[in-house]
């Protein structure tokens, strides 16, 4: 999601909403014999409104699983979700007079800063991501096919080497009535192929991850065929141009996973510590309030 | 029995391989060499059904042919004759908070389509054609189905049943290729087709269906029935035009060739028809017309049709304003294609599109709350690949790709997909689910969508069943809902369904051009 000038709305609003609150807490909080305090009524006051906005945001997760229907836009729970659950932190904080606490209270302070923080850092990536991944990956695909895609390619490696080899074998059949001397027999034209194959590109293919792979890196794949091409006659350089796009194909691959795994992996931390947060957010109310 | 002297054979177990000898007997076979048949021993079978025995299933893959010595069947298409549509908004509060678009099945009469085929009957893979509005047929002795299936390995294109006890003989493809060279079995094929099916066939060509049934006579005593092997050339662009054809088996490649490729128009099929220019006389082919397998055309010539359009005046004015048109469309697809590249061209086919789903891919996370939401919409089956043709940085997720070639129309048992004018898919609604141009589309833009239907108890006459029957889908952009439910549902404002037109010229300012009512 970009921040862009549609959420102008949304900005202005949550000034707004700021703004009063730091009013009405600079109000509150001069005259206030023992200082500001959770439990008094402005105290009450922000700390209700700040655990309302907590618990809209966190409906979100709800939100997306029934897409359909219509409780209005996707969009505009998620801009709600960003927006409040970012005023949110402030009204804790006036709720809280800026004291820490200790116990509870010092747990749930550690996680509102924690997921406001992953929040933020939730949004920068979601802001930025998706232009790298459409500038970087012109060959991306879909996630959930990545498995699938990379047998595709392994594949179709396979399959381009075998005709190679086969290719150089029926040309060393043909030359077998030939009188003629021959220094370097025709079959063996294409073994540094199916060598560098063997050694270097099948567990490139097999294991993308792989640390130390020269194909890894693109300039040194570069260099890497630029030095095959040398040691195998002219006919199976078409072989190695097509191996070559292969391996392009597995980097911008191994690329978007990458990056997809930035652009998704924050959530691991901030849904749990945001449903945490929540919990305990109802517990510290209840005893609060009741004790 | 078609055969009296074969009687004492024929009674031989269903599934025994039929001797040389015996087939010999037969006068459909009697030009067929001896020597082929020992060869070929297995390859013929007999087969019996007794009453109420289903021969074979429509959408099943098969590779033979059926050829009745005795007894009747009846051809029919089990599946709702009704295309996928989804239900409109409900009403009142909570209903329309918890909306959920659920698809059904609509005829033609309860939902009529943009250039929806008004064929009155439904091509088969058998001597007769199917009733749009009652669609069973019967087939009795002497009579084949089941070719297209033999010859070409499509599925089968309806439902066939013994209505009495029936012995058949099953043969494979080199039986049946053989039999297709014999002169008396040529002839029978096409004394059947004449008095079955090129009545229908005529009467499905527009221009042709106010004709009297007189001048349909004449013409079936007229035409001449040509065969093609794959590949070959039926007429080329340029060539002069001077015959009009009608497909009675097999499938054509419509193409144009222009600066940067070939374009290729359509795949027709059995009941399709082409060359209507011709028929004026005069003028040249806009297109290239070539056999994809083994096809069989009925071709009228221009100098028998044109005594009998001296006749009836009203068929030359149909002739001519069709002929207008489709020059027009020629000319201007054309001059398009000669202003910009044949990739960009095809593009454009897109602002034909009613609108378009676009994604932003610089806002898109790539979460497919789109494709969830495309599910949820339709019982399950989504019709939203997040994977489309891209234009700087957004990603078109149509409904169709409208490719160069559309393999997702070749092989159709029924002939029920097609193009629209615009080049996109339009699926008709005979389509009886065999799933083939969902396995041919490349892209996975069409989708089988699974409903139950109510279908005839073979087994209790009179009663009805719950069947599950399946037909082809793409996607209709939620037309119900001011929203589809992909847009709706993005959380990142990265999915929007435009305008065409503004967002190729505004959005990416591409020029824009109508590429003309070939659409009309």
């Amino acid at each position: 999601m970009r921040i862009d000038r549609t959420h102008k709305g949304w900005l202005i609003v949550s000034l707004a909403i700021f703004g009063v609150s730091l009013l009405l807490y600079g109000l509150y909080r001069v005259p206030a014999a023992k200082g500001s305090m959770g439990g008094t009524a402005m105290g009450l006051w922000f700390g209700s409104v700040g655990f309302s906005f907590m618990i809209f945001a966190g409906l979100l997760g709800a939100r997306k699983r029934v897409p359909v229907y219509r409780f209005g836009r996707a969009q505009t729970w998620m801009r709600g979700h960003l927006w409040l659950g970012l005023l949110s932190m402030p009204l804790i904080l006036f709720h809280s007079g800026f004291r820490y606490g200790h116990g509870l209270t010092a747990l749930l302070m550690t996680l509102l800063i924690a997921v406001v923080a992953s929040g933020v850092f939730g949004a920068m990536l979601q802001h930025y991501m998706p232009r790298v991944i459409t500038r970087e990956v012109s060959m991306e695909t879909i996630y959930d096919e990545i498995a699938h895609v990379r047998a595709q390619l392994l594949e179709e490696a396979e399959e381009l080497i075998k005709q190679a080899v086969d290719g150089e074998k029926a040309a060393a059949g043909a030359a077998e009535g030939d009188v003629a001397v021959v220094t370097v027999p025709v079959s063996d034209q294409a073994a540094p192929l199916r060598n560098f194959y063997e050694q270097e590109m099948r567990p490139f293919l097999e294991k993308p991850g792989r640390r130390g792979s020269a194909l890894g890196d693109a300039a040194q794949a570069r260099s890497a065929f630029s030095q095959l091409r040398t040691l195998v006659p002219a006919p199976l350089h078409t072989t190695i141009e097509d191996l070559e796009g292969i391996c392009e194909e597995e980097r911008q691959i191994t690329l978007q996973s990458q990056l997809h795994m930035w652009l998704h992996g924050w959530l691991l931390v901030h849904i749990p510590l945001s449903l945490a947060l929540i919990l305990l957010g109802a517990v510290h109310a209840v005893m609060a309030l009741r004790f | 029995m078609l055969f009296e002297e074969l009687k004492d054979i024929a009674r031989q177990p269903d599934g025994t391989p039929v001797a040389a000898e015996d087939l010999l007997r037969l006068p459909v076979f009697k030009d067929i060499s001896p020597q082929f048949l020992k060869k070929n021993a297995n390859a013929t079978v007999w087969r019996h059904f007794r009453r109420g025995d289903v021969v074979c299933r429509e959408g099943e893959f098969g590779s033979t042919a059926f050829y009745i010595l005795e007894g009747k069947a009846s051809v029919e298409l089990a599946t709702p004759i009704a295309h996928v549509k989804a239900r409109g908004r409900p009403s009142g509060l909570l209903a329309r908070l918890t909306s959920k678009l659920t698809s059904h099945l609509a005829a033609r009469g309860e939902d009529r389509r943009e250039e929806e085929a008004d064929r009155r009957s439904i091509p088969i893979d058998a001597p007769v054609d199917l009733s749009y509005d009652h669609p069973v047929a019967e087939l009795g002795p002497g009579e084949l189905f089941g070719e297209m299936t033999c010859m070409n390995y499509y599925p089968r294109s309806a439902t066939v049943r013994a209505e009495t006890d029936c012995t058949m003989l099953e043969m494979l493809r080199n039986v049946l290729d053989v039999l297709q060279k014999s002169k008396a079995f040529r002839a029978q094929l096409d004394e059947t087709y004449r008095r079955r099916a090129l009545d229908s066939h005529l009467r499905d060509v527009p221009i042709f269906r106010g004709l009297t049934q007189d001048f349909i006579d004449h013409l079936r005593g007229r035409v001449e029935l040509l065969r093609f092997a794959p590949g070959q050339a039926i007429c080329k662009q340029g060539d002069p035009a001077d015959s009009f054809y009608l497909v009675r088996l097999g499938f054509v490649k419509i193409s144009e060739g222009y600066p940067g490729g070939e374009l290729v128009l359509a795949y027709l099929s059995r009941g399709d028809y082409f060359g209507e220019i011709g028929l004026l006389g005069g003028g040249a082919r806009t297109a290239t017309c070539s056999a994809l397998d083994h096809v069989e055309v009925v071709r009228i010539s221009a100098e028998d049709f044109r005594a009998m359009v001296e006749k009836y005046p009203g068929v030359r004015s149909g002739l001519e304003r069709i002929a207008r048109e489709r020059e027009e469309a020629n000319r201007e697809r054309l001059r398009m294609v000669r202003s910009v590249p044949l990739e960009s061209f095809l593009a454009q086919g897109l602002m034909e599109a009613q609108s378009l789903l676009v994604l932003d891919l610089e806002k898109c996370t790539r979460c497919d709350a789109c494709v969830t939401a495309c599910a949820d919409s339709h019982d399950g089956v989504t019709r939203l690949v997040r994977e489309g043709l891209r234009f700087e940085n957004f990603l078109v997720a149509t409904s169709c790709r409208q490719c160069r070639d559309p393999l997702c129309m070749v092989g159709c048992p029924v002939g029920a997909i097609r193009r629209r004018n615009s080049l996109e898919v339009i699926i008709e609604d005979w389509c009886i689910g065999c799933g083939l141009c969902s396995k041919n589309c490349p892209y996975g833009n069409i989708n089988m969508h699974s409903f139950t239907a109510q279908a005839e108890d073979h087994e209790h006459p009179g009663h009805k069943k719950a069947v599950v029957q399946k037909k082809a889908t793409t996607c209709d952009l939620c037309t119900e809902h001011a929203e589809p439910s992909c847009v709706y549902a993005c959380p990142h404002d990265a999915a929007h369904r435009v305008e065409p037109r503004d967002f190729f010229a505004g959005t990416l300012g591409q020029r824009v051009g109508r590429t003309g009512k070939a659409a009309q």
